[in-house]
Order: C-alpha cells, then sequence, then structure tokens
C-alpha cells in the first residue's frame, strides 16, 4: 500500500500567511478564511495554528500587529506585513516557484 | 513608558492572547451557528476546527515571552560581555588580563545558552516540536471528536478513529 504522509516543507504555512497579508492588514480569523477559501480542499489547517506561526513572524519582524476594531465592532489584533516581510515573501516565493518547476520537470522526465 | 508597562506585565500578556483567540473561536461560533447548527454543537465544531486552545496559548506566550523588553536587553548585554571579551583577549598585553577576557567569554557564552536552554531565544535544534509543519495533506487528517466543556471552554476528550 502507497505511504499517503507527506511531509510539507518547513515554513510552507508562513508563506501562506505572508501572501495573504500581502492584500493588506487582517485579524488572525481573517487570515484562516482566506487560506481555508484558497487550499481547504488539498491541505488541513487547524486555525489555531495560525497564532504560533503569527507571533513567530512578529518575532522574526516580517509582520507586525495592533489592536483595532473588526468589523463586528469588537476589539481585534490586525496583523500587516512590514518591509522584511515584504522582501520574505518575494524570497520565499521564488524559492518556492524553483522547487517546485524543479521536481515538475524531474517528475515529467523520470 | 505606559507602553512599556503594559508589556512588562505578563498577565496582561496572557489576557490579549486569550482574547486575541475568543475573538476568533467566537466567529467560528457564528460561522457554524449560521449554517443552522445549534449554538452547543456550533461551539463544539468551531474548538474542533481551532485545535487544543490551551497548548495554543501556552505556544504563543512563550513566544511573547522572549519578546519580552527584560529578556531582549539580557539578550544584547551578554553579546557586549562577549564581545567585550574577545576585544580584551585579542588586546590585553599581560597574561593575567587576557583570563579576565575569558572569564568575559565564558559567562556571554553560557548566558547565551541558559536562554536557549529556558527557551528563551528562538533555536531550530532545541524547540524543534515548535517549529513542526501544523500544515497537513486532507488524506492525513484523522477523523476525531473533541468532547469541550462548554463552561470552562477547555477539551475534556478527544475520540480519534483510526483506519
Amino acid at each position: 500500500m502507497a505511504n499517503t504522509r507527506t511531509d510539507l516543507m518547513q515554513g510552507t504555512l508562513e508563506l501562506l500567511i505572508l501572501k495573504t497579508l500581502s492584500r493588506g492588514s487582517m485579524h488572525g480569523y481573517g487570515i484562516a478564511q482566506r487560506i481555508h477559501e484558497a487550499v481547504d480542499d488539498v491541505l488541513k489547517v487547524e486555525d489555531g495554528s495560525l497564532y504560533p506561526a503569527l507571533y513567530r513572524m512578529e518575532e522574526r519582524g516580517w509582520v507586525s500587529s495592533e489592536w483595532g476594531v473588526s468589523e463586528n465592532n469588537r476589539r481585534a489584533k490586525f496583523y500587516k506585513l512590514t518591509r522584511a516581510g515584504r522582501k520574505q515573501l518575494e524570497g520565499e516565493q521564488a524559492n518556492w516557484q524553483r522547487i517546485s518547476q524543479a521536481v515538475t520537470r524531474i517528475l515529467q522526465t523520470a | 513608558m505606559r507602553e512599556l508597562f503594559h508589556r512588562l506585565d505578563p498577565e496582561q500578556t496572557r489576557r490579549e492572547i486569550d482574547e486575541e483567540l475568543r475573538f476568533h473561536i467566537d466567529l467560528l461560533t457564528d460561522e457554524h451557528f449560521r449554517r443552522s447548527m445549534s449554538f452547543e454543537d456550533a461551539r463544539e465544531a468551531a474548538f474542533v476546527r481551532f485545535g487544543n486552545i490551551e497548548q495554543i496559548t501556552d505556544e504563543c506566550a512563550q513566544i511573547k515571552r522572549r519578546q519580552h523588553p527584560l529578556i531582549r536587553a539580557l539578550k544584547l548585554f551578554l553579546v557586549l560581555v562577549f564581545l567585550s571579551g574577545v576585544v580584551i583577549r585579542i588586546l590585553a598585553p599581560e597574561y593575567h588580563v587576557t583570563r579576565v577576557g575569558d572569564v568575559l567569554m565564558a559567562v556571554g557564552f553560557l548566558g547565551r545558552l541558559w536562554l536557549y536552554v529556558r527557551g528563551l531565544v528562538p533555536s531550530s535544534f532545541i524547540s524543534k516540536s515548535e517549529e513542526s509543519s501544523p500544515l497537513r495533506l486532507r488524506d492525513e487528517v484523522q477523523p476525531s471528536i473533541a468532547v469541550y466543556d462548554l463552561k470552562k471552554q477547555t477539551p475534556v476528550e478527544r475520540v480519534i478513529f483510526r483506519k
């Protein structure tokens, strides 16, 4: 029987978050919704796992956060990309595309 | 100044994390509730989709602790101690003065190591579990039911159906 377990590359969630935040500032729930809409049929993301990732990204200076008021008039913490985060996104995106193209090329020829 | 005191209070940090996570769970509950679930079922479904809230809160608090102004100051101080040890070691003309450099380098290095062990510095080789990918392909997800105490909002039991 084929082994269906697949280890996704480290940093994949960070890349998804960076890409999502490139559209503008968002709270955690908004980020989770966007990711679910885009990849829910393939990837399973536990909503809660976004927060440690966001906190780590804030620690690295890729995102900044501030408290604001949400669309339903509740206090919420909004995250936005910093300049370092935008640079990280560009690098990660280019890296991801290079790797996926290389793997696709091998799969097509082998 | 007020911001600094605000950041120095660990309880305040914990309260903010709780508030942020609770906001998310409340919106998830609303989302499920709008799909004509009862409030209890919607709340339970929200907790299942969110994951282990206590573990997530602890992880976030740990990361926040690393950003504490005092911890940052201590990290900077240890780097300066280490560097001054290096400078003394290179420039000191006498043997006994170079020993002072050695001591400073050791203090800087061991202090930094202590911070790693305490989890106060992000490290890829010590906190490996923290960095493990929370993403799974859909096929890998094991169907499970989480039983929650709705008053305390904590998980009571998690039943996993193995294939």
